[in-house]
């Protein structure tokens, strides 16, 4: 699904039927600018939008997570006529209205990178391009699962970035779902997890983590959904805790938790592909005009990545490609 | 006795400083006295430097009767401004000097807007919160620069050093830049003409003291701490991430308030700025070790910044009330 529709973007974009106007693109975010995962997706936006020629915009907003803000950027955007509106959907009710009068206004709306939990049912945007969340959660603990010792007690702690924003809570989910999922497989092994709100802040989550390692020396794992588990690893090793006493895992590929996992401190990564959530929703509009195909979820991957693969991944990462 | 205990009740950082040793009395119980082990310790001091600097150049700006709410930004822009220099080929040294010295950019520019248009400084901080935040986004073009942290001396910064090997160096750092920035308030004539002109403007004004320019140092000051403390942190994490800082500028407030300095200048203690910082990052960590439901940590940060602050002007009022004998 994913080749075919990229062999016919390339087709169309190498033949003579391009649009005759430029399109206009506007893409919503949820996240502050600074975060360095969105400007790979920002990346991989304008580099589709250059290839089409068309004017693209992307906004963020001042404060990290806001959907309230968020939401008067569409409304801004809306305003525009644009011929199409790509966003996050990090809230099931507070998009729904203005993606309704998006599409009323005949604008196509893709989600991207976060979607509504009831997914299609839950408003009236087309399609989803971006990694399903409580699978990859899951992806990434049975991934892990491997280095676990094979006998119990276990104790996993599980970081929940962003308590209460619909990325974070899914993958601490989908991690949750496994390990419950392995203590009615494992009684014996008495395998027991708790959750913490470890910020989104490399500072923030190692002094938290760390606070919380002292008092639960007996932890075996700790999960974070997003990537700042690096700073973890930081506190571990100036422990003089040796690599893999304490696993870790988590979500995205920069180059701090490549570092790491290089020094064996992460283990395990899955990698969501952001820079094909920003290009991939702008070829799915350009279908859209041209050819009159209907967007479709893509599923940008629960790819894991492992420390022998680092070597390879770590020019792309700091390209803003992987 | 009882002059002294009036005395006591009337400083500022009394009730933040009560506050804290009953904290740590809490948590070091709730916590099967893991709290004050050496592991958590070491993680507490590692990061109250940080923090630390901050709250104290927002405390001697606000006894200056101004805010700053860049000091976030400016948190991040200085690192990534040395970090992106050194991608470059530059040294340390030099590339540390530069960042620093567009912290001190920033904080004399949030000063002469204030001064020179009359505005509120929570409104030119506000303003200069944003658009330095994005400078450091377009500084490094969104992806973190990667120095090579061999050629940069972190033993200076961020090894750890004395007694067991508890303290990093930044901890030495924080403690003798608050006793100068003690020293100044307390024992010099800036520190005097600070309170003058965060107390009472016109007043100081009147007797000459140079109040535009007292606010121009303070503010720079107060940038160029948010800057060091940001590059401290880098050095500790050894990552120039743009999104670092985030919300310490309300901290940093938080921390100076709960220290008892006043939100309207003129009263406020290093002391109690760094009492303060502490405070927070106590509750934090104690949360943690406590085993309380995560979804409350931010309650528990709000509900003791309202009751220090309450417990503070309480206290204050109890050792006005308070009379003693005087000598005949």
């Amino acid at each position: 699904m994913k080749l075919g529709k990229l062999a016919l973007v390339v087709g169309l974009l190498s033949g003579t039927s391009a649009y005759a106007e430029p399109l206009n693109i506007v893409f919503t975010v949820h996240s502050g600018a600074s975060n360095t995962f969105w400007q790979a997706v920002q990346k991989g936006y304008e580099d589709a939008c250059g290839k089409l020629e068309a004017n693209c915009q992307m906004v963020y907003v001042q404060t990290d997570g806001s959907a309230q803000e968020q939401v008067s950027n569409m409304e801004a955007a809306i305003a525009r006529k644009p011929d199409a509106l790509i966003t996050s959907i990090v809230d099931n009710n507070a998009f729904d209205d203005v993606i309704k009068r998006a599409r009323d206004a005949g604008i196509i709306v893709i989600a991207a990178n976060v979607d509504d939990l009831e997914g299609a049912a839950g408003n009236a945007r087309q399609a989803f391009i971006g990694q399903g969340f409580v699978p990859a959660g899951h992806s990434l603990a049975a991934a892990q699962w491997k280095n676990f010792p094979t006998t119990g007690p276990i104790h996993v702690l599980v970081g929940v970035s962003a308590p209460g924003q619909n990325w974070s809570e899914q993958r601490a989910l989908g991690v949750t779902n496994f390990l419950d999922e392995q203590i009615a497989a494992y009684p014996d092994l008495n395998i027991t997890y708790e959750k913490l709100d470890s910020g989104t802040d490399l500072a923030t989550t190692s002094d938290r983590v760390g606070a919380y390692l002292s008092a639960h020396p007996e932890t075996n794992a700790y999960f974070d959904t997003g990537f700042w588990h690096a700073g973890v690893a930081r506190v571990l090793a100036d422990r003089g805790v040796a690599p893999g006493k304490v696993l870790l895992g988590g979500f995205d590929l920069v180059p701090e938790v490549l570092d790491q996992m290089k020094l064996g401190y992460v283990q395990v990564q899955v990698d969501q592909q952001p820079y094909m959530q920003g290009f991939m929703p702008v070829m799915e509009v350009y279908l859209a005009k041209t050819v009159g195909l209907a967007p479709s979820d893509i599923d940008t991957g629960q790819g894991i990545v492992t420390p022998e693969m680092v070597d390879a991944i770590m020019d792309l990462s700091a390209k803003g490609l992987r | 006795m009882r002059r002294l205990f009036k005395l006591a009740l009337q400083k500022p950082e009394m009730a933040a400083g009560s506050l804290l040793v009953l904290l740590v009395i809490m948590f070091q119980v709730r916590s099967d006295g893991i709290f004050l082990s050496y592991d958590n310790l070491r993680g507490i001091l590692g990061f109250l430097p940080e923090m630390g600097l901050v709250a104290i150049g927002v405390t001697l700006l606000m006894i200056a009767g101004e805010f700053d709410l860049s000091v976030g930004s400016v948190f991040a822009l200085s690192p990534m401004t040395m970090a992106v220099l050194m991608t470059m080929g530059w040294g340390f040294w030099p590339a540390l000097l530069v960042g620093l010295l567009f912290a001190a950019a920033v904080g004399l520019f949030n000063g002469w807007v204030t001064i020179q248009f009359d505005i509120p400084s929570f409104i030119t901080t506000l303003g200069m919160m944003f658009m330095a935040r994005s400078m450091t986004v377009v500084v490094s073009g969104g992806f973190p620069p990667r120095p090579d942290f061999k050629l940069i001396p972190t033993e200076l910064f961020v090894a750890y050093v004395g007694p067991g090997q508890m303290f990093r160096a930044s901890f030495v750092w924080f403690v003798v830049i608050a006793i100068i920035i003690h020293i100044l308030l307390s024992r010099t004539n800036f520190g005097n003409w600070v309170r003058a002109t965060g107390g009472f403007l016109p007043a100081a004004r009147g007797m000459g003291i140079p109040t535009a320019r007292v606010k121009l140092a303070c503010f720079v000051i107060c940038s160029v701490l948010a800057g060091f403390a940001g590059v401290i942190q880098v050095l500790r994490l050894g990552s120039p991430l743009p999104s670092i800082g985030q919300g310490y500028e309300l901290q940093a407030v938080a921390a100076a308030v709960i220290g008892g300095t006043s939100l309207s200048g003129g009263i406020g203690s290093v002391i109690g700025g760094v009492i303060g910082a502490l405070l927070i990052r106590v509750i934090d960590n104690g949360m943690v070790m406590s085993q309380i439901n995560s979804n409350w940590f931010q309650f528990a940060v709000g509900a003791l910044t309202i009751f220090a602050v309450v417990g503070n002007a309480w206290l204050r009022k109890r050792g006005r009330a308070m009379k003693v004998e005087t000598e005949r």
